[in-house]
């Protein structure tokens, strides 16, 4: 048999209850699947019947990487996680955690595309995969211990180059809202508890072999050296923040915060990130601080470098050094994150002694990381810190709490903006300490049911950012107009869905964007001016399609969809155009099984589609429209009064929006009416064995 | 001003320091600067390469001109007094040229230009810190005496102000902004994106 380009090879299968290790072939098994996402979807399908939950010994935790995962390509560090998620409400459904780090590589060396974990050991153990030598080890001695230290131990065993992806105490006690960790900082959320009720405490991997590129080693470097050219600063802004002698266009919004004078002052000496020019390519890391992106100016002196993942050189987690915490509050003086991660314990707060961005919010954000990183705590994309504000603020824990229990917090530094709250509040969430730790640790929509408050106060809540189902919206109608709304709609957490939003939010003026649009969507009707709305058409479920579609795809490759895709770039001699094609590129010469842009994307298609047929089967209805793609009232209000389309509002027309979700759902080839695909759809995909038993079930339309 | 002609020998003895020239333009342009023609031959007079006595500087500056309209990686801008500067198109693009050269009108009419442009094109407020940054480097007392000389001129009463939640203060232009578009714009620069991760 030739040589597989891309794949490893091998899908690792571990039973926890018999402690039978084996493997299967990935490409037999899995090619029409991609990898990630893919492989996760299919084995929930095929393995988990409808009605198991998350912490059953029948649920399976599958972590899949790509073909692209390990090789050149850039941005290829994601790990997708897929099971029955256990913060979904009111019934758990299939979804998806992502981490970056160095994990994905680590397994794709060792020889794996996967490594499905199915059982329940009866004692706490962890995995150590050393090339073949795979072994269920004993983590007694590691139960109880946070990641950091779970991690240090691990690494001491199997060497300092292993990547170690373990849990926290969070995990360990079954709270739904927790993650499994590598690499010090990047974590896939709500999946810890599900590792935790396998008993299964860590998976170190390293790995000493090597990713074949089946196609020509000349084109390949060639369309490595094109993506390289094609990348913006994180989440793919193409223009810098403020005006640079290079730049024709400049937006204080964006994330390229580099420039003379901005220095990483915490580095020894002090790297001064210069004007980055887009052509230089050995300077991508410097592009992006998201310390100062999200603190300001301040962050600079404290930062030491930007880190990240394996093969990307965008490094957008932050790593600051900040003297100060040390002797203030005992921990670290080094934290590093990205986005909420970075921001944790900052959310928290209603406000700082000295403002939403003074020392003490950088404080705030060094606890945070250093606690919730270690515990393993998850945040649900903020959704934690926007429940706890309003639960608090409206007086809904005073109720909910015995007095006994609500006296055991400092309120007043709480109020006051004292960091040092947060070692009062996380480790009773990790612990399932008390009724506000436990309620907290449930996620949004359990804690609402456990409360008795009905989910519909959460979503007529504005500032609460909830959509559904016990998540928030991630890039909705504020990015993205009703494409946003739409790609908030399908999934069964939070969206995590960056390809609009790293569109529209990349700092080029409306007109080229415009014009892009109308290369890659068929017209520039397909975008809009945040705030300015114009009603749906038909080129705009166009964008929701390709949105979605490109999520998937680069959640089975391994490609970072945090950063991609990349439909514009900062280059001006290139009309700033990206290329829509650099996916079907890449894993065209990785693989060697030659696809076209369009022929990937029905690939993506298949995969989403199978996601799909699973949230059906596991929901056991088919009406989708009103039963799973609902959208918050927050959406359809405006506390101005002002109607839909008005320059100024983000909040959408309900009618219009209606009108949207069938104009999706036909870009789709799904039912109209109940938002099911339709049979003809499954099997236009190869997806003809799913048909019989949701047929069965009276789930096609 | 009409240019002395210069002589073929000329020519040929400035053409061989081509080279350096080019370097010495795309320095300043990296730098964020442009140059004139005075400070090109000043600074090759200083490096040696040019001798005063040989070489006027009218010859240079016709060469200069010819030099750089042949030169695609060249390009000449004039201010407002038709004072011509050079820079390199590789490391600077034409706006942040204009930019500078823009520096030499009233400080507040510059801010008044770049706000009216970046409310028409982008569509957006922009902060006003910004002036602080290059090329503008206003200080913030050059700033509040721009904020209140626009104020109280009639043909800039288009420049408004919003305030963010977080209290920054950000300009726009109501010719093509209306205050609650640009009060929405401003909170979603300042503070939305960052909420909104």
């Amino acid at each position: 048999m030739a040589k597989q380009g891309g794949w490893a090879g091998k899908v690792l299968r571990v039973d926890l209850s018999t402690g039978r290790i084996s493997t299967e072939n990935t490409v037999e098994k899995y090619r029409d699947y991609l990898g990630g996402t893919g492989i996760g979807y299919k084995v929930i399908w095929d393995e988990v019947p409808p009605g198991t939950k998350p912490f059953d010994p029948g649920n399976k935790i599958i972590f899949g990487v790509g073909p692209l995962a390990g090789t050149g390509a850039p941005c290829n560090g994601r790990t997708a996680i897929t099971t029955l998620w256990p913060t979904c409400w009111p019934k758990p459904l299939v979804a998806s955690g992502h981490m970056g780090g160095q994990f994905a590589a680590g397994l794709k060396y060792a020889g794996y595309d996967a490594i499905i974990i199915q059982g329940k050991a009866d004692h706490p153990v962890w995995l150590s995969i050393m090339d073949k030598k795979v072994e269920i080890k004993d983590a007694r001695h590691l139960w109880g211990q946070g990641i950091r230290r779970t991690t240090i131990e691990i690494n001491q065993q199997m060497g300092p180059e292993a990547s170690v992806a373990a849990i926290g105490q969070a995990g360990e006690n079954l709270v739904p809202m927790s993650v499994v960790m590598n690499s010090y900082s990047h974590s896939a959320g709500g999946v810890g508890a599900v590792m935790g009720s396998k008993n299964l405490k860590a998976i170190g991997v390293v790995g000493t072999g090597s990713v074949y590129i089946a196609g020509n080693k000349e084109e390949w470097e060639k369309v490595i050296k094109l993506h390289l050219s094609l990348l913006g600063a994180n989440n793919q802004h193409v223009v810098p923040n403020k005006p640079q002698p290079w730049a024709e266009y400049y937006n204080p919004g964006t994330r390229w915060v580099a420039a003379k004078g901005n220095k990483w002052g915490a580095a020894q000496p002090p790297i001064d990130t210069g004007p980055c020019d887009p052509h230089d390519l050995n300077r991508i890391a410097y592009r992006t601080n998201n310390a100062a992106f999200f603190l300001g100016n301040r962050a600079w002196k404290y930062t030491i470098r930007g880190n990240g993942c394996t093969g990307c050189p965008i490094r957008c987690h932050t790593m600051l050094k900040v003297p100060s915490v040390a002797t203030k509050y005992g921990i670290p003086e080094v934290g590093q994150n990205t986005c909420v991660g970075l921001n944790f314990g900052r959310f928290f707060f209603k406000s700082f002694p000295d403002g939403a961005i003074g020392e003490t919010a950088i404080e705030a954000c060094m606890v945070g990381m250093h606690l919730a990183d270690d515990l393993g705590v998850w945040c649900n994309y903020g959704q934690l810190q926007r429940d706890f504000i309003k639960i608090y603020y409206e007086g809904i824990i005073k109720n909910k709490l015995g007095e006994a229990e609500f006296k055991t917090y400092s309120w007043d530094k709480y109020e006051k903006g004292d960091p040092s709250f947060l070692f009062e509040l996380l480790p009773r969430i990790a612990n399932k300490e008390g009724e506000l730790g436990t309620a907290l640790g449930l996620g949004s929509g359990y804690m609402l049911e456990r409360w008795g408050i009905p989910e519909q106060e959460w979503k007529k809540d504005y500032n609460l950012l909830y959509w559904k189902m016990g998540h928030p919206k991630h890039h909705s109608n504020e990015d993205a107009g009703q494409c946003g709304v739409v790609i908030n709609t399908i999934y069964n957490r939070d969206a995590q869905c960056h390809s609009h939003a790293n569109f529209t939010r990349n700092g080029l003026p409306i007109d080229v964007q415009k014009r892009l649009a109308a290369e890659v969507w068929g017209s520039a009707d397909a975008v809009d001016a945040v705030g300015a709305y114009t009603p749906m058409n038909v080129y705009k479920a166009k964008m929701a399609k390709w949105t979605l579609l490109r999520k998937e795809l680069h959640d089975c490759l391994s490609l970072c969809n945090w950063q991609g895709p990349w439909v514009a770039s900062p280059l001006k001699e290139r009309g700033y155009r990206g290329d829509d094609s650099i996916e079907s590129l890449l894993y065209s010469i990785a693989t060697g099984d030659k696809k076209s842009r369009q022929e990937l994307d029905e690939v993506a298609e298949r995969i989403h589609l199978l996601h799909r047929a699973l949230t059906i089967r596991d929901m056991g209805t088919k009406e989708m429209r009103t039963q799973h793609d609902t959208i918050p009232d927050w959406v359809l209000v405006d506390k101005a009064g002002r109607p839909p389309f008005t320059k100024g509002t983000i909040h959408m027309d309900k009618a219009d929006l209606e009108k949207g979700m069938e104009m999706f759902y036909k870009e789709l080839g799904w039912d109209e009416k109940t938002g099911a695909p339709l049979a003809k759809t499954y099997r236009k995909f190869g997806l003809g064995y799913v048909v019989g038993d949701l047929e069965k079930k009276g789930l096609i339309p | 001003m009409k240019k002395e002609p210069i002589s073929e020998e000329t020519e040929k003895s400035f053409k061989t320091h081509e080279p350096e020239i080019i370097r010495l333009i795309q320095a300043r342009s990296e730098a964020g600067r442009l140059v004139m023609a005075e400070e090109v031959y000043a600074e090759l007079l200083r490096m040696g390469i040019l001798g005063e006595d040989k070489n006027t500087f009218v010859e240079f500056d016709a060469f200069l001109k010819m030099m750089v309209a042949q030169n695609e990686d060249l390009n000449e801008i004039k201010d407002g007094k038709g004072v011509p500067y050079y820079y390199s198109t590789r490391s600077m693009v034409e706006t942040y040229a204009q930019l500078i050269v823009r520096r030499g009108q009233d400080p507040y009419v510059l801010m008044a230009e770049v706000v009216r442009e970046n409310s028409q094109r982008y569509p957006r407020p922009v902060p006003v810190d910004l002036f602080g940054d290059s090329p503008f480097n206003l200080t913030r007392e050059e700033i509040s005496a721009c904020l209140k000389e626009l104020a109280s001129l009639k043909e800039y009463q288009d420049i408004q102000q919003t305030t963010t939640s977080v209290g920054n203060v950000f300009l726009y232009s109501r010719q093509y902004l209306n205050p609650d578009y640009a009060a929405m714009l401003a909170e979603w620069l300042d503070v939305g994106q960052s909420n909104n991760p």
